[in-house]
């Protein structure tokens, strides 16, 4: 074996070391908040593992959040890599939401066009949504953190009247929309659960994804812009044109997400709240799995189990659901100082007498700001 | 509560004015706070939760305590538990600020959830205390606008006060010198035998103690209750202001008054029937100054687009069509508004060159 190799497995039994202990100090810190509002942490965590993981009903539910949470996560890694942070996936999936309800509201087809067209319908929506940032920034130079967080904040509004006006279903108070037919919808996998055929998305997205960046030339060029846009524009690689196109892929992802919590939720219909925090849980995902593409997948298991199992055990021990956000942030919070630590001491241990200053990893650098192209 | 008699044409009139006050002062006190911060050098994208925080532990201070002065203390010191994680996350350990930002708002919309469910489940919703307004002696007597421009409540006046102090204290002081370099060139800073991490939690701890105010003029000066989510997006005008502003306070104070006035706006005409001509001359006239603003900086490209608006607003004017949009459209509006300015100004080359870069020594 090559010292390389050896290495890089090093490197890779240190990072799933480090997670491991974050994801354990992020929940002990909120047994702590458990324990504080008199229920015993036993109770609790046997609570939470039977609403997370037992039974048909619990484990579907669980695996059928794990998708959305995956698909963002994803479109997080491909916008990263290619230098972009863009955190619109609330509006994204909202827009994808709306645009797959349009496709499945007023067109009738049979099943295996009706569906597939919805999803696309869904993707380019989010996509779209994603283009307008992309185009700020790079005609206009708008930071598109900003941009994508105002977006958000239109598009939650757009939602609200989208079900409460245009699409609105008469027969119900509820702002939703109308019951959207079957053939739009995802057939259920396992009866009597919320599992539904989406499911086949999380592997293949995963590989499609983590086979795009690492094995063909427009992932190599995304990731040349996110580790150097100088280097990027003295190859000939333009980095506002392919950060431009991270961006819409990044958000076709979140639209994609958007239309499987549409076209595979718990009810048939689209609702005021369908985006149910899953934007913003997706970066901390893709964050814990170090924006790498296969680490998607244990990381959106934990946040998934997490939002399920903090569900019943709001009902169960009446512990506020809300102490799983304080979970995901601190998870994120501990993510980066611990990263951030673990750069530092390995760069002091190696920059010995003659030896090259390491380069620090995009994640560890400051985001550029407005760099306007 | 505002009981003169309101004097104007359709919407615009002395009660709009002084509702654009009243809401521009949250999106004022955040912004002067991240003014600081971002001349300091730390972008500060938590400000959000850092509002939603404040706003929370006012009311449970000012709930427990009975006294709307000790909860404006709670709100301060609820933006600033997370001014201190997010000092210690962006100076002590270097991470990316605009992650820990962003997990900055996530952990605070869940604490404040997470408490408020827990503490105020089984009680009714309660109404606090709420802060007296004040009216300023004689200036309140002046006919027509004085009431709306002279009462109102403290923090009211503290927001518009706190534009020249801190334009004194960023351009007049040693201080300020030490914070706009720890921006600008932190090396610099750093030889001269000042510590950059020093400056930079001051205006980390700046930022995190106004938006906890700004928070707390949400929930016990405005309304005296508290519901989850209540800073509803306001933090990232104020980010949106500061970048407006152009990193000045004045600038500052200019785009604080758009945007609490487009707000203002939205709520009055959202009320009505249809859209009423005076908006639409509003429109055209506001675009037409913009326009006038931009002539003089030569911002050939974006020009165009003003000057479409201007035409837009006039033909709206002419043709009085009877639109209506529902609500929500209406609450989306101010946001709406604030992507148009920023699409509008080109602002780039006025940032401090530093914003969040994490300063390491002997590595520049």
């Amino acid at each position: 074996m090559s010292d390389l190799t050896k290495s890089k497995i090093r490197q890779g039994v240190l990072d799933v070391a480090l997670m491991l202990l974050v994801v354990v100090i992020a929940l002990a810190i909120a047994l702590v908040f458990i324990a504080i509002y008199g229920v015993s942490p036993g109770r609790a965590i046997s609570a939470f593992l039977q609403g997370a993981f037992s039974g048909n009903f619990n484990l579907g539910s669980t695996l059928s959040k794990m998708v959305p949470l995956t698909l963002v996560a994803l479109g997080w890694i491909v916008a990263f890599r290619g230098g972009r942070i863009q955190v619109g996936f609330p509006g994204q999936i909202i827009t994808g939401g709306i645009f797959s309800s349009i496709v499945a509201l007023k067109i009738s087809l049979p099943i295996w066009l009706h569906l597939p067209l919805a999803v696309l319908a869904g993707m380019l929506g989010g996509g779209l949504c994603a283009w307008v940032a992309a185009w700020l920034w790079a005609k206009r130079g708008v930071n598109e953190i900003l941009s994508t967080l105002l977006i958000n904040l239109v598009m939650a509004q757009i939602l609200d009247w989208w079900v409460q006006s245009p699409f609105h279903d008469p027969s119900t108070p509820l702002p939703q929309t109308r019951a959207l037919p079957t053939s739009s919808l995802y057939p259920v996998l396992l009866t009597n659960t919320d599992l539904h055929w989406d499911i086949i998305l999380l592997p293949v997205a995963v590989i499609v994804i983590a086979f795009v960046l690492a094995r063909t030339v427009w992932g190599f060029k995304v990731r040349v812009c996110g580790a150097n846009a100088l280097v990027a524009r003295h190859s000939g690689i333009s980095p506002t044109r392919i950060g431009t196109q991270a961006m819409f892929w990044s958000g076709a992802l979140a639209g994609l997400a958007g239309a499987s919590l549409v076209l595979a939720g718990t009810t048939p219909a689209m609702g005021e709240v369908f985006e149910g925090g899953v934007g913003f849980n997706g970066i901390a995902v893709a964050l814990l799995a170090r924006n790498s593409p296969w680490g998607v997948i244990p990381a959106a298991l934990l946040f998934a189990a997490l939002a399920q199992g903090g569900q019943v055990m709001q009902a169960t021990v009446n512990i506020s659901s809300e102490l799983v956000g304080i979970i995901q942030g601190l998870m994120i919070m501990l993510v980066l100082a611990a990263t951030t630590m673990l750069y530092l001491t390995q760069r002091r241990r190696r920059k010995g007498p003659g030896e090259r200053e390491l380069v620090p990893p995009p994640e560890l650098r400051g985001a550029e700001l407005g760099a306007t192209p | 509560m505002i009981s003169f008699a309101a004097i104007g044409v359709g919407p615009f009139d002395t009660n709009l004015l002084s509702q654009a006050l009243i809401l521009a002062t949250p999106i004022l006190l955040a912004g002067i706070g991240e003014l600081i911060s971002e001349r300091a050098g730390v972008i500060n994208v938590g400000l959000e939760g850092m509002m939603l925080s404040g706003a929370f532990f006012a009311y449970l201070v000012d709930w427990k305590a009975h006294s709307a002065a000790i909860g404006l203390l709670g709100g301060i010191g609820g933006g600033l538990i997370f001014a201190v994680i997010m000092g210690l996350l962006a100076i002590e350990a270097g991470a990316d600020q605009i992650v820990a930002g962003v997990a900055i708002t996530l952990a605070a919309i869940g604490l404040t959830g997470f408490l408020f469910e827990q503490i105020f489940q089984n009680l009714q919703q309660i109404t606090v205390h709420t802060v007296h307004s004040w009216s300023i002696p004689v200036l309140t007597k002046i006919p027509s606008f004085g009431p709306a421009l002279f009462n109102h409540d403290p923090l009211v006046f503290l927001a518009f006060i706190l534009v020249p102090i801190a334009w004194f204290l960023l351009f007049k002081t040693r201080w300020g010198l030490a914070i706009r370099a720890a921006g600008e060139l932190p090396s610099a800073v750093d030889s001269a035998g000042i510590s950059v991490r020093r400056v930079r939690w001051m205006g980390v701890l700046c930022a995190g103690g106004l938006a906890g105010l700004a928070g707390a003029d949400l929930s016990i000066v405005q309304v005296g209750i508290f519901h989850e989510g209540m800073s509803a997006g306001l933090g990232y005008l104020a980010l949106v202001a500061v970048i407006f502003g152009r990193w000045k306070p004045v600038g500052v104070l200019a785009a604080a008054l758009v945007l609490g006035g487009t707000n203002a706006l939205q709520l009055r005409v959202g009320e009505q029937p249809y859209i009423q001509s005076a908006f639409w001359g509003a429109i055209a006239l506001i675009a037409l100054i913009w326009l006038g603003f931009q002539a003089r900086h030569r911002n050939a490209p974006s020009m165009t687009l003003t000057a479409l608006l201007v035409v837009a607003g006039v033909v709206l004017l002419i043709v009085q069509p009877h639109i209506s949009l529902t609500q929500p459209l209406w609450v989306g509006f101010p946001y709406a508004v604030a992507l148009l300015v920023l699409a509008g100004s080109r602002t780039a080359a006025r940032m401090p060159s530093a914003l969040s870069v994490p300063y390491r020594r002997g590595q520049s």
